[in-house]
């Protein structure tokens, strides 16, 4: 370890001090830019804030959540850190502007972050509850954002967190107006569809008849028609709002007409009627007692399925919907001393060789944490060739079966005469509609 | 070879040293953000101003920081119709009682000094909510602001006086820590459930949890936990409300604790607890709680 192993040759220090001597000190400091990363980032933030304000009609903004869906905001920014904002989610975001607050920041880049709750805030929300999307996550979507371009009239933006794209386009007066005066208000009156107290709902287009289903919250809207030779034929598409209407991702092609959406014009409370226009011409959407062609072998395949997949059950967690109300007979009220309502489940055939189905709540344990059947009934399906399913009861199981409260009244609809139509609404779904008069149904998933 | 690199050694130093002078690299003169941020204050930033800052030091933030809250879940910040009402009701259930009990300088001086506001619950994986949290005796994390209601809110029913209440329950156990972190608590508490505290407290209900003689499943965690829990529910329920848990007791635990030892341990734990307060901090508990509990039943009763 002496200095042995350091040896050096002298023309090495030589050549070491020359390079030390033309590479030290290289003096000229030719920044790439002409300022400092502070004085560019302030200048970029202030022009960014010099731009959202100096809007008279404010912002049109349009977002696509992680979830895929599309909303559309018009944002006013004021010089004092505030937002007053409409939005397409429901009636009243449309119809009353809300004020939240905003500021401009530079973490690393510009960003634009609505830093109190806001409309904006509500598909970001992890409350499910609030925007129909998953527990934890909601929709998937940002109020930080990263202020990605700036022009004359439209600025980009993408989300920090869910990489949302936002762009912001300079609204004109009209645009302003269209949300003022409520024409967006209009547009989602379509909400409404689903007040609608039957299941069913048409809509006549150009001498057909279409059966309409809406999914308000993954904003779907499926068509149902039958075709010359007799068959049922269905076309879904996923929709957004404009200032007008609904407006469909995919045209639908109705044989002689081409639709890219539906204009709202009213919804008649009164009558339960949504009055539209396609392509000009008035019609309306209402309710119908009747599918406009039954799934025949429905009921049968839904009895089956869970037959064929171990013999298992189809749930239901909350029951009936009767008369545009949901649980209508709160059945998730039921509870015992020691357990609670869990779920309502439909059990084609539990005993092997017993020709019966068990109608039953089920009930959670918590300090057993486990499900237990403490009253059920029996009963047996009957299908007819229309396409019904008419279930008569046979006899309680496990225990005495209510004669009261909801689980009697949950009884008495599963057992009413005329029977149920089934709507396959996935793999894994149907929808168990009555055949009365389509005002009650309960949808049944695997 | 020696001597030759001798003599060259200071020069090589002294090149290295004089080679390199540059200027000034960067104009720092203007960091965005430096201080923290601002915006136009509004009249609720002067009213947090003038009901905490001024009086009590504690700052609120209400808006939106993603560096204050898990960064790995998704929270929204919270309605600024909400901040006033839950701040208030702060000042009444936690606040007051411990200044009119205890004195405007033993306040001053133990109050954590930052309350971070959210809008939402902070979900977990499991699908449970956290409803606070606190982190160093300085900051709590409030979440769930968008759902408080207090009586005097239109649609009020009972339900809601969950979230006020479990708030009201962080607050005062994250309260209790810093209080135990300053003057210890007495050894003897660590000693009435010993051998009880588990990792696995959640696993366990309250139920089984207080028939073992611990006031919350959380309490089994250690004793550490197990007396600010104390202190927080024997101040959130009352003295009636806390002995109405303690009488519930039935049976015998699963690990074997009869219902008269799980109260009587209770029992030991509670004189504990007000002894500590009479002994260290010169208050009395029973007034205290007294205070915290018809703040809480004025609020949300």
């Amino acid at each position: 370890m002496k200095g042995k192993n350091f040896y050096i040759k002298r023309s090495s220090f030589f050549f070491l001090f020359a390079v030390l001597i033309f590479s030290a000190c290289k003096k000229d400091d030719n920044n790439v830019f002409d300022q400092s990363p502070d004085q560019r980032i302030n200048e970029a933030l202030k022009n960014y804030e010099s731009a959202l304000t100096g809007s008279a009609a404010g912002w049109n903004a349009t977002i696509r959540t992680g979830s895929g869906s599309v909303y559309h905001f018009h944002f006013r920014f004021n010089a004092s850190n505030r937002v007053l904002m409409y939005a397409d989610i429901n009636l009243e975001t449309a119809t009353t502007a809300k004020e939240s607050s905003y500021r401009l920041k530079a973490l690393q880049t510009p960003v634009l972050i609505f830093d109190t709750y806001s409309y904006l805030h509500m598909l970001a929300d992890p409350d499910a509850a609030v925007n129909g999307g998953t527990y934890g996550q909601g929709l998937s979507s940002d109020f930080e954002f990263s202020l990605d371009s700036l022009a004359a009239d439209s600025i980009k933006l993408t989300g920090r967190v869910n990489g949302t794209k936002l762009t912001l386009v300079k609204a004109t007066q009209q645009d302003f107006n269209a949300w003022q005066n409520g024409a967006w208000g209009r547009a989602l009156a379509f909400e409404n569809i689903n007040k609608i107290l039957n299941y069913f709902k048409r809509v006549n287009i150009g001498g057909t008849i279409y059966e309409i289903r809406a999914d308000l919250v993954a904003r779907t809207i499926t068509f149902s028609w039958v075709d010359g030779t007799g068959a049922l034929r269905q076309f879904t598409t996923s929709y957004n709002y404009s200032s007008t209407g609904v407006v469909f991702l995919t045209p639908f092609n109705a044989g002689s007409q081409t639709i890219n959406g539906l204009e709202i014009v009213s919804w008649d409370a009164a009558n339960l009627i949504l009055n539209i226009k396609v392509n000009g011409v008035a019609t309306t959407i209402a309710g119908a007692t009747q599918p406009l062609k039954a799934d025949l072998g429905a009921p049968q395949r839904w009895w089956q399925y869970a037959i064929n997949n171990g013999g298992l059950y189809w749930i239901s967690i909350d029951g009936f919907h009767v008369n545009g109300v949901d649980d209508a007979f709160g059945i998730k009220t039921l509870k015992t001393d020691t357990s609670q309502y869990y779920y309502l489940i439909y059990w084609p055939r539990p005993v092997s060789g017993q020709n019966f189905d068990v109608l039953a709540p089920a009930f959670l344990i918590p300090s057993q944490n486990a499900l237990d059947l403490i009253y059920g009934i029996a009963d047996a399906p009957n299908f007819l060739t229309d396409g019904r399913v008419v279930f008569s009861y046979l006899g309680d199981v496990v225990g005495p079966y209510p004669t009261t409260g909801p689980a009697a009244l949950t009884k008495s609809q599963l057992t009413i005469p005329q029977g149920y139509y089934f709507v396959q609404t996935s793999a894994t779904s149907y929808d168990m509609v009555s055949a009365t008069d389509a005002k009650a149904w309960i949808s049944w998933i695997f | 070879m020696q001597k030759l690199s001798k003599s060259f050694l200071p020069l090589l130093g002294l090149v290295i040293l004089l080679s390199c002078r540059k200027e000034d690299p960067l104009n720092v003169d203007d960091i965005s953000g430096l201080g923290g941020d601002t915006w136009v204050k509004s009249s609720l930033d002067q009213w947090l101003y003038d009901t905490l800052v001024v009086p009590w030091n504690i700052a609120t933030k209400y808006k939106w920081d993603q560096f204050e809250l898990e960064v790995n879940k998704t929270i929204v910040p919270p309605k600024e119709e909400k901040v006033i009402p839950v701040m208030s009701a702060v000042k009444k259930v936690w606040i007051n009682p411990y200044v009119l009990q205890a004195g405007e300088l033993f306040f001053k001086k133990y109050s954590p000094k930052l309350f971070v506001l959210a809008g939402s619950a902070s979900w977990n994986l499991d699908g449970s909510i956290t409803l606070g949290t606190a982190e160093g005796g300085r900051k709590i994390v409030l979440y769930l602001l968008n759902d408080f209601k207090n009586k005097t809110m239109p649609g009020y029913v009972p339900a809601d006086s969950a979230i006020p209440k479990q708030m009201f329950h962080v607050i005062h156990h994250e309260f209790g820590h810093i209080l135990d972190q300053n003057i210890r608590r007495p050894v003897e508490f660590d000693a009435v459930t010993q051998g009880f505290y588990t990792a696995d407290w959640i696993n366990t209900s309250d139920y089984e949890a207080l028939h073992d003689g611990f006031i919350t499943a959380y309490a089994l965690s250690s004793p550490f936990e197990d007396f600010v829990e104390m202190i927080s529910i024997m101040l959130i329920e009352g003295r009636s409300g806390f002995d109405y848990i303690v009488n519930s007791i039935t049976g015998t635990s699963t690990r074997g604790t009869t219902a008269d030892q799980a109260k009587a341990k209770l029992r030991q734990k509670e004189t504990l607890v007000v002894n500590y307060f009479k002994n260290a901090w010169n208050i009395d508990f029973y007034t205290l709680q007294l205070r915290v509990r018809n703040a809480i039943v004025n609020e949300i009763y």
